[in-house]
């Protein structure tokens, strides 16, 4: 199994696994069901998340094919061009809907704005993602091209080449991003830090509750790694891809991201008052979050050093 | 030197790699914890109190004992060009500045009996946006140090 395996094994999720949630959220907003909209935001948040490697093993995926002559570079290249929006809108839809679920912590109630936007940015969204999927579905399948359709997407400009010119193309670009890079991560230390330490007994004063407070700042830190994270990676994907300390750091934060999921819908973390000792899983909660954030800091540390980077 | 070379020609993992990342990490607990504390005083989480916070700062000192430590190894194995980079000097005035500005942000916020009693002072607020700044500028600083001045091993 290679990662253009992996492409095609996650590549529906996106689009049916999106659909799922979107259903899902119609169905609690017309319900009313908080319950329900919750759910809806865990999916739609799961799907914004594993919509992160399907993009990145696309590029493994366009490796493997780039021989061939039987097969429409030209189509790859539209998949490649559309997919890119279609995560971008991703992943805004997939903060707002997590946003949602922290803010439901801090008011005891799924908020309206919260659901509207998610809405209305997963409908976008889908229609973007449907349109990268279909594209992509061209690739192996010329039997369900449209006639003009290659011709139109020749006249799209190549969004993913065109950042690509732009970090490579000026030389503060890069080191900007990496400034900026270990800024996010010091962030996100912060919140995975402070917050973890108490369950593990550490200023034990606070609530469980007081803290959490500071958590969209760690989403903040993610939010400023993922942009620059994706600039690095389109701007030279060929140190990545085949890079086996990536693949690790990706799964790290993967794993990570479901971990969060933990605290924000499982009620016994936030039982514990000032004082109070954590229970025991959310110890174990709390300390598998730190070793996931340090292995992914490890991962992306060892970039250049166990694979093939700069 | 016999450890300097090792650490810059050793492939082995626990060689540069490895203080590389140590230094990383201590970046993270150093910056993240005393970041943490500085956006609580400009006004997020206002419902955390802030006294607490001080239990957090033995951590955030080891976490600077270590970039000490590991800091000094990155030098020596690098002298020459780093102690004759501008930017390097600029990173050492931005954290010396940092930690004299945690030391007040402890005595003058965090200790002061008041703290999450009355609302938070202009002084504290100041203090708590000077913190940052210099934090920022000590990360970007020292992240730039690749790239101006001299060579660094790291690229």
């Amino acid at each position: 199994m290679n990662l253009a395996h992996i492409h095609l094994l996650l590549n529906h999720f996106p689009t049916v696994g999106f659909a799922i949630g979107l259903g899902l959220l119609v169905l609690a907003i017309t319900s009313k069901k908080d319950e329900l909209k919750r759910a809806s935001l865990v999916v739609v948040f799961l799907v914004a998340l594993i919509t992160i490697p399907t993009y990145l093993s696309g590029n493994a995926a366009q490796s493997a094919l780039q021989e061939r002559t039987d097969l429409s570079q030209a189509a790859i290249r539209a998949h490649e061009g559309a997919a890119f929006w279609g995560y971008l809108f991703m992943e805004i839809t997939g903060f707002i809907a997590w946003l949602g679920l922290w803010y439901f912590r801090i008011v005891k109630r799924v908020a309206n704005w919260n659901v509207a936007a998610v809405f209305v940015l997963g409908v976008l969204t889908f229609s973007v993602m449907t349109r990268a999927a279909n594209l992509g579905g061209e690739i192996r399948h010329p039997e369900i091209q449209s006639a003009g359709a290659l011709a139109d997407n020749a006249n799209v400009p190549d969004i993913a080449k065109s950042i690509g010119l732009f970090v490579n193309g000026h030389s503060w670009v890069w080191p900007t991003c990496e400034t900026l890079h270990f800024i996010g991560l010091s962030l996100l230390f912060t919140v995975v830090l402070i917050v973890d330490l108490r369950l593990l007994g550490m200023a034990k004063k606070f609530s469980f509750a007081a803290l959490y407070q500071l958590l969209p700042l760690g989403i903040l830190g993610f939010s400023m790694n993922l942009v620059t994270g994706m600039l690095f990676f389109i701007a030279s994907p060929e140190q990545y891809v085949k890079n086996v300390s990536f693949h690790w750091k990706i799964l790290f934060v993967m794993l990570a991201g479901i971990n969060a999921l933990y605290f924000m819908l499982v009620e016994e973390p936030w039982a514990i008052g000032p004082g109070d000792d954590a229970p025991a899983f959310a110890k174990f909660a709390a300390a598998s979050a730190i070793f996931l954030w340090v292995g992914v800091l490890f991962f992306g540390h060892m970039l250049p050093f166990l694979g093939n980077s700069f | 030197m016999g450890f300097s070379k090792w650490v810059r020609e050793s492939s082995s993992i626990f060689a540069f790699p490895s203080v590389l990342l140590l230094h990383t990490i201590g970046m993270g607990v150093v910056v993240g914890i005393n970041a943490g504390i500085d956006l609580r005083i400009l006004g997020i989480a206002p419902a955390l109190p802030l006294a607490p916070m001080e239990r957090f700062l033995p951590l955030l000192w080891l976490g600077f004992w270590v970039n000490a430590a590991t800091g000094i190894v990155l030098v020596i194995v690098d002298a020459t060009a780093k102690l004759s980079n501008p930017d390097f000097y600029a990173k050492m005035v931005f954290i010396a500045l940092a930690l004299i500005n945690l030391r007040l942000l402890r005595n003058r916020v965090l200790r002061d009996p008041l703290v999450d009693k009355a609302p938070l002072s202009t002084q504290a607020k100041v203090l708590a946006a000077t913190s940052l700044f210099f934090w920022l500028a000590a990360i970007t600083a020292g992240r730039l140090m690749a790239y101006v001045g001299g060579r660094d091993i790291g690229q």
